[in-house]
């Protein structure tokens, strides 16, 4: 047997001893210590390496027979029973962990699709000029994709196959090479939609929307300074990251450009619209130039919609401002208001801001007036934002001769529209052809991914879908982006239905294990123990915020982030109360640190999905040494989150009001 | 005794496999759903309840399945590093001591309890004369059984790991991360992995 085995196992011998040691004596053991025996079973149990869903129902099983039998023998084996099958129902009948499997079958089907080559292409492409391209295009395609599809293994596999040789070749540092792979294909567990927020929101009791919205704008952050970084090293240091040689840069024109080149016109604007006039350019065809004229147009187009739909938005006339009302309220009315909206056919619990765009309060002006006073007081369904946005596009006209005047547009909007115009004027001015084919290669890869993430977290923040049903549609948009790419085919189809459900069947059956567990662990009394033992300890919530955050970043060495949400959070919930913390606050905590473990020697997964694609003479030792300045800015990052909490909770107080 | 193995995993992976394709149907039921309630203004009051019993029904019969392929999530810290008759020795004792008292409890709590709900014939009360939900409640004691054969299978694996000295061989299964078909599907080859070396192996000697 080999040395590790050996040294596994002496250490959990000596946990089994010193815990042992650590019980009081027979005489004055209570119930509470045997759940916290059981706990530190199921740690051992757990590194015994048997399915761990399997343990915890076993061990659960168990122990809640013992709890029931300690108090009356005579029904325990009922009692027990129904139990466990409360447990397993209440997860079959999970109203939040139904999105698991849709959103794990949207990231099947992404990562079948196959986009990852030419995404990284057309990134390279386009980040050419900035130091460190390679890297950086890296980073942002895993960012994209892992985001997308959430299953890491394969992201780092798929870039370690299509990235790591383009920069070995490129005459990069290996080390920084692996650290940017394996420090971007990890960053899909925090950016939603992630698996592991839904898991959190599941145990924890909060909402996935406010988590989503939370989580958000931290693995933006995350991946921002994964990219500063790289592009800050390869500033100072070229030789880690040499710029791409001219011919790597090279993109290739298609005819027409050409010929327009020829004639000394290189920026697109100038040269399509002169060739449209000119005839000089008379052997290129006319459609192709409009065609490339419009793909030119898109950027300036969807400018012009955005500040467009954002001053219709400013100077729709004010209802009553109760973004804080928009949530509590239509939870609590959801139930009544329901003949008055007609047809909620979803429950409460699932957030409610599914309604339907209320009809009544535009089709009657007079309601409207009504309606203001309903809102303030008594929170009608309607919430004021789905009213804006009902609003805009039918040009507010039935609604503003009820309730006054358009509002004067703030000055800040002015500022926007004339950054937004310069930055326009500075794009069309240096917008090459060149440019314009990297444009297009990037309209045909990193734009419909970008716009399946934005549109599935966008339906959700907006509160026009559950995240059941973005992850729904998500899927479905998935499986359409797979038959536009042509990639759609019955064995890619048939993987990722199999692949869903298995790993559904994995997560869920883990829900029903620790279901048990967790009663059984409540039953014990063993919660009781631990709440008072932390509250004796007297911390601070910071001392209190560290701790949790350090035990939570050691058990993410030998366990698994699944295991360790579903098995320990509920420990660490019910004392957020006591030191007054927000459960979303330190779900973010959470998942910004368990992201770390995927990357902290010796366990980190990703080293070795790398390790197991890169040539012989990479070392899994390099490959952590590159990992190790990409854990040091995820310590930055929990360290920054911990420090300005807005990071993550300015968008969820702007969009639900907390 | 190997092909009653392997047919009991086929009765799994084909259960499993069958259920499977709820998430195709769930994808465009909710799909439908949303569109029906924002464009044709209909939404349904049974969409949740036919939403919430197709996700329960594929997470529950895939588990046998999932079982079959070994494919729920083990700590593998230091499973790996043990050889394999130390592997089948414990995860043989396990199964005695957890998986079996457990599932089987599961199997006669679902029995009890989906009887229960026959009995009454009960429909769902998420809405107003709901679906029913019997039929659901079934899925527990059948799932668990499924789950036990597949149990028993695996206990009898271990047995022969634990007399041959090395893993029975399981029924191949699409895999998550499949390095080999990842290669093909990015046209690399390994000779094209070999030949980076000349690469890092040229750093090394210029840092120097």
């Amino acid at each position: 047997m080999k040395k590790e085995a050996w040294f596994g196992l002496s250490i959990m011998a000596l946990v089994v001893v010193g815990l042992f040691w650590a019980m009081p004596p027979l005489s004055q053991i209570t119930t509470g210590h045997l759940g916290l025996l059981m706990l530190a079973l199921i740690v051992v149990a757990i590194m015994l390496g048997f399915p761990t869903a399997f343990t915890l129902m076993g061990l659960g099983t168990m122990f809640t027979w013992f709890a029931y039998h300690s108090t009356n023998p005579s029904t325990a084996v009922q009692q027990t029973l129904d139990l466990m099958v409360q447990r397993a129902y209440w997860v079959m009948n999970n109203d939040v962990l139904i999105s698991v499997p849709l959103f794990v079958f949207m990231g099947y089907l992404v990562e079948r699709a196959n986009l990852i080559e030419r995404l990284f292409k057309s990134l390279h492409l386009a980040t050419a000029r900035i130091p460190g391209s390679l890297a950086v295009a890296t980073i942002i395609t895993c960012a994209i994709f892992a985001t997308a599809s959430g299953i890491i293994g394969a992201v780092v596999t798929l870039m370690g196959l299509l990235a790591f040789p383009a920069m070995l070749r490129a005459g990069y540092n290996v080390r920084v090479a692996a650290g940017a792979i394996t420090a971007g294909g990890t960053l899909g567990i925090l950016i939603p939609p992630s698996v592991l927020l839904i898991l959190y929101g599941a145990v924890a009791g909060v909402s996935v929307m406010q988590l989503y919205a939370g989580a958000f704008f931290p693995g933006l952050m995350l991946a921002g300074l994964y990219v500063g970084y790289v592009i800050i090293y390869a500033k100072i240091k070229p030789s880690i990251a040499p710029p791409l040689s001219a011919e790597d840069q090279f993109v290739p024109l298609p005819k027409f450009a050409e010929v327009i080149v020829k004639t000394g016109r290189n920026n697109v604007m100038a040269g399509l619209i002169g060739a449209l006039k000119g005839k000089r350019n008379a052997d290129v065809p006319m459609r192709k130039l409009l065609s490339n004229l419009t793909i030119a147009l898109l950027p300036l187009l969807m400018a012009a919609l955005l500040m467009g739909s954002i001053y219709h938005a400013l100077t729709v006339p004010k209802v009553v401002d109760t973004s804080g009302l928009q949530e509590m309220g239509a939870v609590s009315t959801t139930d009544i208001a329901a003949p008055v909206a007609g047809g909620l056919q979803e429950p409460p619990a699932e957030g409610g801001l599914q309604e339907p765009p209320a009809e009544g309060g535009l089709q009657e002006p007079p309601a409207e007036g009504a309606q203001e006073t309903q809102v303030a007081a008594s929170a009608a369904p309607e919430s004021p934002q789905i009213l804006a946005e009902v609003a805009a596009p039918d040009g507010a006209a039935a609604v503003a001769p009820a309730s006054g005047e358009r509002r004067p547009v703030p000055t800040g909007f002015w500022i926007a529209l004339g950054i937004c115009i310069t930055g326009l004027a500075v794009f069309y001015a240096i917008f090459t052809f060149v440019r314009l084919e990297i444009f297009k290669m990037l309209l045909s890869s990193f734009f419909p991914l970008a716009f399946l993430i934005l549109g599935v977290l966008g339906s959700i923040l907006m509160g026009l879908a559950t995240p059941t049903e973005a992850a729904a549609m998500g899927s479905f948009g998935a499986l359409f982006l797979a038959v536009a790419y042509g990639r759609f085919n019955w064995t890619m189809l048939k993987e990722a239905v199999f692949l869903t459900a298995k790993t559904s069947a994995m997560v869920c059956w883990l829900f029903v294990g620790s279901g048990i567990f967790a009663a059984a662990f409540a039953l014990l009394g063993g919660q009781e123990i631990i709440n008072t033992w932390v509250q004796t300890l007297n911390l601070s919530p910071l001392q209190f915020m560290l701790l949790a955050q350090v035990i939570i970043f050691l058990l993410g060495w030998p366990l698994e982030w699944t295991e360790i949400i579903v098995i320990f959070m509920p420990i660490f919930i019910p004392l957020l109360a006591h030191f007054s913390i927000d459960p979303l606050f330190f779900g973010l905590l959470v998942a910004l640190n368990l992201q770390t473990a995927f990357l902290s020697p010796p366990v980190a997964m990703a080293a070795f999905y790398l390790k197991g694609v890169s040539p012989p003479h990479v070392t899994l030792n390099q490959i952590f040494l590159g990992m190790m300045p990409f854990m040091a800015i995820q310590v930055l990052a929990i360290f920054l989150l911990y420090m300005f909490p807005a990071i993550g909770l300015w968008l969820p107080s702007v969009v639900y009001g907390r | 005794m190997q092909k009653l193995l392997l047919t009991v995993d086929k009765i799994s992976t084909f259960v499993g496999k069958t259920f499977a394709w709820l998430i195709v149907s769930l994808t465009f039921l909710i799909t439908y759903e949303v569109f029906s309630r924002y464009a044709l203004d209909a939404p349904h009051d049974w969409a949740f309840d036919g939403m919430i019993q197709m996700y329960g029904m594929l997470f529950m019969m895939a588990g046998a399945y999932t079982l079959s392929k070994n494919g729920h999530v083990r700590g593998d810290v230091l499973y790996g590093f043990f050889p394999p008759r130390l592997q089948a020795g414990l995860d043989l004792t396990l199964y005695f001591v957890f998986f079996l008292p457990g599932v089987v409890a599961l199997c006669w709590a679902g029995y009890i309890y989906a009887g229960e709900s026959w009995a009454i014939l009960e429909h769902s009360g998420i809405t107003a004369d709901g679906p029913p939900v019997y039929q659901f409640k079934t899925i527990i004691p059948i799932a668990g059984a499924f789950l036990l054969l597949q149990g028993i299978v695996e206990v009898i694996r271990c047995i022969g790991c634990l007399k041959e000295g090395k893993w029975p061989s399981r029924q191949q299964d699409v895999e998550e991360v499949d390095v080999e078909k990842l290669k093909a599907q990015m046209h690399v080859k390994d000779e094209d992995i070999a030949k980076l070396d000349e690469f890092v192996t040229a750093k090394k000697g210029s840092d120097k």
